[in-house]
């Protein structure tokens, strides 16, 4: 009798126990970013949990100044998967924004958090280099096709819709 | 004591005579050692299992990769008697990797210095131990020279520097048995090889190919130099570990264990308990009674009723001879029991034979149930009555009281 209770509650410990550590391996790392974040923010960025769900954050760049993109605040949302730094997170625009990298659900081409991702890459480096597609659209890998040939067909006109959508929809 | 023995060492060999009176290998005499290890190196080499001549041998294999160079050298060397190389290490070296005609007393001699400064190491470990390792770090983990020299002055900030330059860059915390990749990033093993699996066989820092082999094993020095730096980190690392691989490996096994141990241990309570009382009849019983044999026996019916005959078989005996042994015997028994005192001093040889018989007992007693060690127990219950009987034939009355 003592046996078979104790094997159930094992068995339940387990289960449970499993549960856990995968998350919080992961989770330890997250919320080492997210205090390193803090104490060393990346410029013109910030990131955090959304709520009290650790694994979906939201974020904010500050658009680069010299760019159609300047002065506007563009917010993503961040979501890490259970087996995070070795799988990338997944990062939205929520912020609609006139850019080749960027199509119109939000999604991002950016080889670091597709193919590319490395575990030891860390948000912080995500976020700049979210921040250096501003600066410097990649019209030769487009997610949206037409603002890539308009931006090397007719930058001075590419550059006036950009900031016309950052008035419109990032300030 | 280097120099009462370094003019020694000379006329042994009197072609290393010349090189001797070189102007760096006498000007920096026992200090030259530094040039091959520095002292501290060689104190954390110290602990991390190496000894002087694998470290000797270690560097010779990885400073003078040119296997022909050393010869040529050697050669040269015999040949003629003048000094031919410029670097008195690599002479060193050379003359102390031919076997030929010194032997290993010159070694010694050579590192006196480091082995006195090894001998008082394990005092001063405490302190030299944060200097020791950024010194090594620097060495291992290519880290930047800036803060080489501040290191020494200043703790605090260098240690964070360390703890950034010593972190993982998967799980971002301090490395946990760091494994190094082929191009030379240090990982946690766990960390690098589960970013292995499932994010293929790249270096997650530089992408580099990185073969499977290698990957999996802990490179010795740096692992040694971060328990060393941050004792408490890994310490922490190391219980959660343990806690996870005890929770996985034997999940049912601790509470039956604990249980067991338990009953185990309250029915050796209540047997001694048990026992100490049924003495105490027989011993009124039988305070008269000269003749060891019909008591004996008498009490090992008794004893073969109740499961657990421990403690009766050391006093039985005892308790013939003389009364106030039992009641000696009895404490100290008793005194087994107890584990915390169990370390309470015991003068005489024969109880503490005796007393470890009794344990060596106990232990068969319990490893088998009830009656499949009869045998055993019964050799040893003999043996361990000839021995009670001559301990209290000494008649050391005194001893105990």
């Amino acid at each position: 009798m003592t046996t078979s209770s104790s094997s159930s509650l094992s068995l339940a410990s387990t289960s449970t126990w499993v549960s856990t550590t995968s998350v919080s391996s992961s989770g330890k790392r997250i919320q080492r970013e997210m205090v390193e974040l803090n104490m060393d923010p990346p410029p013109d960025c910030s990131a955090g949990p959304k709520g009290d769900n650790l694994y979906h954050w939201v974020a904010t760049i500050i658009g680069p100044p010299g760019t159609p993109y300047e002065g506007g605040i563009y917010f993503l949302d961040i979501t890490f998967p259970s087996d995070y730094p070795f799988q990338p997170p997944k990062v939205v625009f929520r912020t609609r924004v006139f850019h080749c990298n960027v199509d119109s659900s939000g999604n991002v081409s950016l080889e670091i958090i597709k193919d590319n991702w490395s575990p030891a890459l860390t948000i912080t480096k995500v976020l700049l280099a979210i921040r250096s597609i501003f600066t410097k659209p990649d019209p030769y890998n487009p997610l949206v096709p037409g603002i890539a040939r308009l931006y090397l067909a007719d930058k001075a006109k590419h550059d006036e819709l950009a900031s016309e959508w950052t008035l419109r929809f990032a300030k | 004591m280097v120099r009462e023995e370094e003019p020694k060492q000379s006329p042994r060999d009197p072609k290393i005579q010349p090189r001797e009176s070189n102007p760096i290998e006498t000007g920096n005499g026992p200090s030259g050692n530094g040039l091959l290890f520095s002292p501290r190196f060689k104190s954390a080499a110290a602990m991390a299992g190496w000894d002087e001549e694998s470290l000797l041998i270690a560097s010779l294999v990885v400073e003078d990769t040119p296997e022909q160079d050393i010869k040529q050298k050697k050669r040269s060397v015999f040949r003629s008697k003048t000094p031919p190389t410029n670097s008195s290490r690599r002479k060193r070296r050379v003359q102390r990797k031919s076997p030929i005609s010194i032997p290993v007393a010159v070694l010694d001699l050579d590192y006196e210095e480091t082995t006195k400064e090894e001998g008082v190491k394990e005092k001063v470990e405490p302190q030299i131990v944060v200097g020791n390792e950024e010194k090594k770090t620097g060495e291992d983990d290519k880290m930047g020279e800036s803060f080489g020299a501040s290191c020494s002055s200043s703790k605090l900030p260098c240690l964070d520097k360390l703890r950034d330059e010593l972190s993982c860059a998967i799980c971002l915390e301090i490395c946990f048995e760091p494994s190094t990749t082929p191009c030379g990033h240090s990982f946690c093993k766990k960390c690098l090889r589960s970013a292995a699996d499932k994010c293929g066989k790249r270096c997650p820092k530089c992408r580099q190919l990185m073969s499977n082999g290698r990957s999996c094993t802990v490179n010795t020095v740096l692992w040694n130099t971060i328990q060393l730096l941050f004792p408490q980190e890994v310490e922490a690392r190391k219980a959660a570990g343990a806690l996870n691989s005890r929770e996985e490996a034997d999940r049912e096994i601790p509470e039956k264990a604990f249980h067991s141990s338990n009953s185990r241990n309250q029915s050796r309570r209540v047997s001694g308990r048990d026992v100490a009382v049924r003495r105490r009849v027989l011993l009124s019983q039988d305070e008269d009674e000269d003749d060891p044999a019909p008591l004996a026996i008498r009490l090992q019916m008794r004893e073969a009723e109740h499961q657990n005959r421990e403690l009766g078989s050391l006093t039985r005996p005892v308790r013939v001879s003389s009364g106030r042994e039992i009641r000696a015997i009895r404490r100290v028994s008793s005194r087994d029991a107890n584990p915390i005192r169990r370390r309470v001093p015991i003068q005489d040889d024969d109880a503490a034979l005796a007393l470890r018989l009794q344990r060596e007992e106990f232990m068969d007693a319990f490893r088998g149930t009830s009656v499949q060690s009869s045998t055993s127990l019964s050799s040893a219950r003999a043996n361990l009555r000839a021995m009670a009987s001559r301990a209290a034939n000494r008649g050391a009355a005194t001893r105990f009281m």
